[in-house]
């Protein structure tokens, strides 16, 4: 036996070394005649794939935004002594009798906006009155000015009495449970997986053709990235947060953003990962504080004299890059400050709705846009300054909703360009060759843009790799022609993807509007949305003259650092309109109540697959489990005996029946309420008040 | 909130901006795509070989090298070209050289284009010319295969000359004169003349006209070299190209009936070949009875024609009223291979006078080979001509025409030689016809 073993060994051994000493021969021939001739294809294989993971990947966001089923938040109701009740579904609510009110009360008396009742985050509800001529009361006593109040206060409108409620915290954590249920994304964690085979395909893709110290940077940035991706998304889990779409799109931008940067210059890939640390930094911290919309208000003034003082310190002190004075070197670092501007001006820009009713409130803003694009044409970025013109028409039409305003703004726009035109005509020139570029091929009007549609059109719909490119050697090519650049090595398909997944971030700020809380949100996210889509717009249709070209950076996907950091920061604002529950890291999960039992009637918990396997971990179903949640006789109590609508199912609100109009419902409710409803329906003369027909079938508020 | 949440819809506006450019660049790129590939074509991309009829590589796209022969080089020059030929294959084809699709964009890699132009006879066309600036062409008018297309002047293109902008020997070097120039067609308009005499007048074979050597119309003369002689018949008119004759025809015909023979004849119309736009053929009609329209009968006044038109216009009459638009393309491969990579260019045909109207101007046509220019130096080729002498104006030698085509299934050859200020039409430009015709026929 032993014998034999030793043979063998002495066989294989043998062999061994004999395909050692033939392979080693042949090794490097070999190696490279596989590599020459396997390297493309694989390539070309991957690159097709990639497109499809690219795919798999937005629809995932796309489907899991569009999920929403009930997504109605819910924060307080107005009652009439009828029993109508209306809901507060924001923290931000106007009352009146125009059909724009969040609350309509179609009566003679109620003014068209008549007043507003405003929340703050930690639950304490205000009431500003918006106008003077029909009178509000509250608990009888007349209101001028905003005044604080409680659930049970009675609001007076010109005669009109309501019963305030607010939403309480058990309620409010019950509200969060059953749309958490009811809107729960699509797994975050398996489209991060796709996108984890997305980004390793590209950074496959990029490889070829590089040695050395330029394969440890790529491989060493793509690694940096994942480790990063799947961080963030760990934090989002261990704080309960579920929705992570903005983000996984961020990151795909943020994937083509290395995978060019690489195929240009791999050393360039240190300032991009490190930019998009930074710029995750910012978001998370950007994030925390927008959760505090006071904290977030009362630093509208300091910020914006921060930005003004940062801009002044541009103008003087910045340096030429590329025609455009708009860098700063501090020695060990330089950045562009007119990045972080658009972050700030959207930050001040932004208002609660309390401060949309007085036009000065406006007129700050424009000063301060008004400030920020002069400094930015002293320093010839006319770019970000349009990008600055285009959010304050945005802003301005958002708070104020005036079309003729809108035009005001963009005729002295045009004049103001004009007359930049006639001081600066060399400007003119850059326009000259816009829409005809091909006659401009060889001169500066046209010599990117040709090159960049015809290196369009060479790449095909899955493009040729990043070794047979030339674009990447025109100038600007990986900021200004990035568009081209993604289409010529990864195809027109990828490029497109790369555009849509800006549509989806702005789509997505338009539908979290519907549900947001605070005005302050709705705007911030829809501006900075309107920022990114008007620059990619600029960037990307700019590179094939259907706009002129204005050298803007096409967000996150553009290589440099200051633009990066500023786009995660845009992504926060809209990030912190998303009220899908447990969706933000910008919204505060509502306080926990010990023993709160999520109420199940229907048994909607039963049966959640793995894919819901978060709630299985969570604490609520511990509690749940154990139930010991029934033991606490008086939470237990208190929920049975409050007399709320139950949230689990579509709830209709009690009609005035034929025989009884006026019928009574008795709320049992805390001090400051009104126990017995019927006393005061009894009070009031017959001819003023209910109107049956105003509450029959289609009425938009209950 | 809910007003909020209605002027939200500026965020949509814009999205919808991004959206229609998109989709506005998407239409553009799918329908220019080719053009934009090819503006750059040989400059950036992989692009393959342009080779002769018989395998000669013209251009190399992959070293940028031309024909290792500096006559074969010189002579397809108009056709390979460099950049400075808005008209050359290598510009016209540079988006198949890349072997560009909507799909793949450049990435199957490039196409080899294989020419139906022989390389050897341009080469013995550009040496007849002997340095004189002009058109040769010679293309089969069945299937349309040019087979010979020389424009002059020339140049090496390995070796441009320094003062090709100065020297008035290098003058329009960069124009391919085939495609891009209309000539005054001088005598070898008679044919369009002739055609509508024979459709128009019903007793045109009892037609004679006794030559004096001049014509008087008013005070104006139409003049002969000479007196061509008495009670010719419309045969031997055409054969000995006398001006009174057709001035007399025209004056018969009337301006409006030329104009419509000329558009007929489709010389006014603009030919479309490998993306090339030839030039278009132009005609005034003059006043009825004045001397112009007299002359613009025999192919002067402002008659103009473009050497491409006219060469397809020679082909529709040897092909029974039916001209074959010339091509260019024998077949495109993969690059370095057999594998055909496009389907073959399809014959296109445009029909312009009746059969039977043609086949009596073959006739005529042949007759003038006959008893006019002589068979002799055409060998045993039946080949039908008409000779042109255009005069140009000035002190200058007029432009020296010969056009006509073989009537044989076998070698259905029509050819067109052009000589600028070349002098007599027949003696001048016959022989250089004659040269190539016997060359192309050998092969």
């Amino acid at each position: 036996m032993q014998e034999l073993w030793t043979r063998l060994q002495l066989i294989f051994t043998q062999l061994f070394d004999q395909v050692r000493a033939a392979v080693a021969a042949e090794t490097e021939h070999v190696v490279l005649t596989v590599l020459d001739t396997v390297l493309p294809v694989a390539c070309g294989v991957l690159r097709v794939l990639a497109v499809i993971v690219a795919l798999l990947i937005l629809v995932r966001c796309v489907l899991s935004l569009v999920r929403e089923k009930t997504g109605k938040e819910i924060w307080g109701w107005l009652a009439m002594n009828d029993g109508t009740q209306f809901d507060l579904r924001h923290w931000e609510n106007t009352v009146g009798r125009g059909g724009f009110s969040d609350v309509v009360l179609d009566f003679p008396t109620v003014s068209r906006s008549h007043l507003a009742l405003l929340r703050d985050d930690k639950g304490n509800w205000r009431l500003q009155p918006l106008q003077t001529k029909n009178g509000t009361r509250v608990n009888g006593k007349a209101v001028e000015h905003t005044v604080p109040i409680k659930s049970g206060d009675i609001i007076d409108l010109g005669g009109m009495p309501l019963e305030f409620y607010a939403i309480s915290d058990q309620e409010e954590r019950e509200q969060a449970m059953r749309l958490g249920v009811a809107e729960r994304p699509l797994s975050p964690a398996r489209t991060l997986g796709y996108l984890t085979v997305f980004q390793i395909m590209m950074a496959v893709q990029c490889l070829p053709g590089r040695e050395g110290q330029d394969l440890i940077m790529i491989a060493s940035s793509f690694g940096i990235l994942l480790i990063a991706m799947w961080a963030m998304y760990a934090l989002y889990r261990t704080l309960k947060r579920t929705a992570f779409e903005p983000e996984t799109i961020a990151f795909f931008l943020c994937t083509i953003s290395f995978s060019i940067t690489a195929a240009y210059s791999p050393e360039s890939l240190l300032v991009q990962t490190i930019s998009m640390l930074l710029g995750m930094i910012f978001f998370l911290l950007l994030s925390v504080l927008l959760r505090d919309l006071q904290a977030t208000v009362s630093m509208r003034w300091a910020v914006a004299v921060l930005t003004c003082l940062l801009l002044i310190f541009n103008v003087v002190l910045g340096e030429a890059v590329f025609g455009a004075k708009n860098w700063i070197d501090l020695g060990f670092i330089s950045f562009q400050p007119s990045e972080f501007v658009k972050v700030a001006f959207i930050f001040t820009g932004a208002a609660t709705l309390d401060r949309l009713f007085a036009r000065r409130n406006l007129i700050f803003t424009i000063l301060f846009c008004g400030f920020c694009m002069g400094c930015l044409a002293l320093m010839s970025d006319f770019g970000t300054a349009l990008i600055f013109f285009v959010a304050l028409l945005v802003i301005a039409f958002l708070r104020s909703g005036d079309v003729g305003f809108l035009a005001l703004m963009g005729t002295a726009a045009v004049a103001g360009g004009w007359m930049i035109l006639q001081f600066k005509p060399y400007i003119l020139n850059r326009f000259m060759a816009w829409r005809h570029v091909w006659e401009y091929s060889t001169e500066a009007g046209g010599y990117q843009q040709t090159r960049t549609m015809s290196a369009i059109a060479s790449g095909g719909l899955f493009g040729k790799g990043t070794e047979e490119s030339f674009l990447k050697n025109i100038g600007a090519a990986n900021t200004d022609l990035v568009f081209g650049v993604i289409s010529e090595e990864f195809g027109l398909i990828l490029a497109l993807l790369t555009v849509s997944c800006i549509l989806i971030l702005a789509i997505y700020a338009v539908r979290c509007a519907a549900n947001a809380r605070s005005s302050y949100y709705v705007i911030a996210a829809n501006s900075a949305a309107a920022m990114l889509v008007f620059q990619a717009s600029l960037n990307v249709l700019g590179a094939v003259d259907i706009l002129p070209l204005t050298g803007v950076t096409l967000p996150f996907v553009s290589m440099g650092g200051s633009s990066m950091i500023s786009c995660w920061g845009l992504l926060a604002f809209l990030k912190a309109a998303d009220t899908r529950p447990n969706a933000s890291f910008s919204l505060k999960l509502p306080k926990r109540i010990r023993g709160w039992v999520p109420p199940d009637p229907e048994g909607i918990y039963d049966g959640w697959d793995e894919d819901f396997d978060d709630y299985y971990d969570d604490e609520y179903f511990d509690d749940y489990d154990q139930g010991y949640a029934y033991d606490d006789p008086y939470q237990y109590n208190e929920f049975e005996g409050y007399d709320q609508p139950d949230f689990t199912q579509q709830w209709t609100p009690p009609q005035p029946g034929p025989e009884d109009p006026y019928a009574t419902r008795h709320w049992k409710q805390g001090e400051g309420g009104i126990d017995d409803w019927q006393s005061l329906a009894d009070q009031r003369p017959m001819e003023d008040t209910i109107r049956p027909a105003d509450f029959g079938e289609g009425r938009e508020n209950r | 909130m809910k007003r909020l949440n209605r002027r939200v819809a500026i965020t949509l506006v814009l999205v919808a901006g991004l959206l229609t450019g998109m989709v506005f660049f998407c239409v553009q790129l799918f329908r220019n795509g080719n053009d934009w590939v090819g503006f750059f074509g040989t400059t950036y991309y992989e692009s393959g070989a342009i080779y002769d009829s018989k395998g000669v590589k013209l251009y190399d796209g992959q070293t940028g090298e031309y024909a290792e022969d500096w006559s074969t080089r010189v002579s397809t020059l108009h056709l390979v070209g460099d950049r400075n030929f808005g008209t050359s294959l290598r510009s016209v084809l540079a988006s198949r050289l890349t072997g560009y699709n909507p799909v793949t964009g450049t990435t199957l890699g490039s196409h080899d284009v294989t020419l139906t132009v022989d390389a050897s006879l341009n080469a013995t066309a550009y040496q007849a010319l002997n340095g004189r600036k002009g058109v040769v062409a010679v293309y089969n008018y069945l299937t349309g295969d040019t087979k010979c297309l020389v424009s002059a002047p020339s140049y090496d293109p390995l070796n441009p000359p320094g003062d090709i902008n100065e020297n008035p020997a290098y003058e329009g070097a960069y124009l391919n004169r085939f495609f891009s120039s209309t000539y005054t067609p001088g005598s070898t308009f008679k044919i369009v003349t002739t055609a509508a005499a024979i459709e128009q007048k019903k007793d045109l074979d009892a037609f004679t006209f006794s030559c004096t050597g001049s014509y008087q119309i008013g005070p104006d003369t139409i003049t002969c070299p000479y007196a061509h002689g008495q009670n010719m018949n419309i045969d031997q008119c055409l054969a000995s190209s006398c001006n009174g004759a057709y001035a007399q025809l025209a004056l018969e015909l009337g301006g409006d009936t030329l104009e419509k023979y000329m558009e007929t004849a489709g010389l006014m119309e603009s030919l479309e070949i490998c993306d090339i736009h030839t030039a278009r053929g132009s005609f005034e009609a003059a006043p009825d009875g004045s001397s112009y329209l007299g002359w613009s009968g025999v192919g002067q006044y402002k008659d103009l024609v473009n050497p491409c038109t006219m060469l397809a216009f020679l082909g529709g009459i040897a092909n029974r009223g039916v001209a074959t638009v010339p091509q260019l393309v024998d077949k495109e491969t993969l690059s370095g291979s057999a594998v055909p990579a496009a389907f073959p260019d399809g014959t296109e045909t445009y029909k312009i006078y009746d059969e039977a109207t043609c086949a009596r101007l073959k006739e005529m046509l042949r007759n003038n080979v006959v008893n006019q220019y002589g068979q002799s130096q055409f060998g045993d080729l039946p080949v039908c001509a008409k000779s042109g002498t255009a005069e140009v104006g000035g002190d200058k030698q007029p432009h020296a025409w010969f056009v006509g085509f073989v009537d044989d299934v076998n070698t259905p050859l029509a050819f067109l030689v052009l000589v600028e200020n070349g002098g007599s039409g027949a003696s001048v430009a016959g022989s250089i016809a004659a040269q190539v015709l016997a060359q192309a026929a050998a092969n």
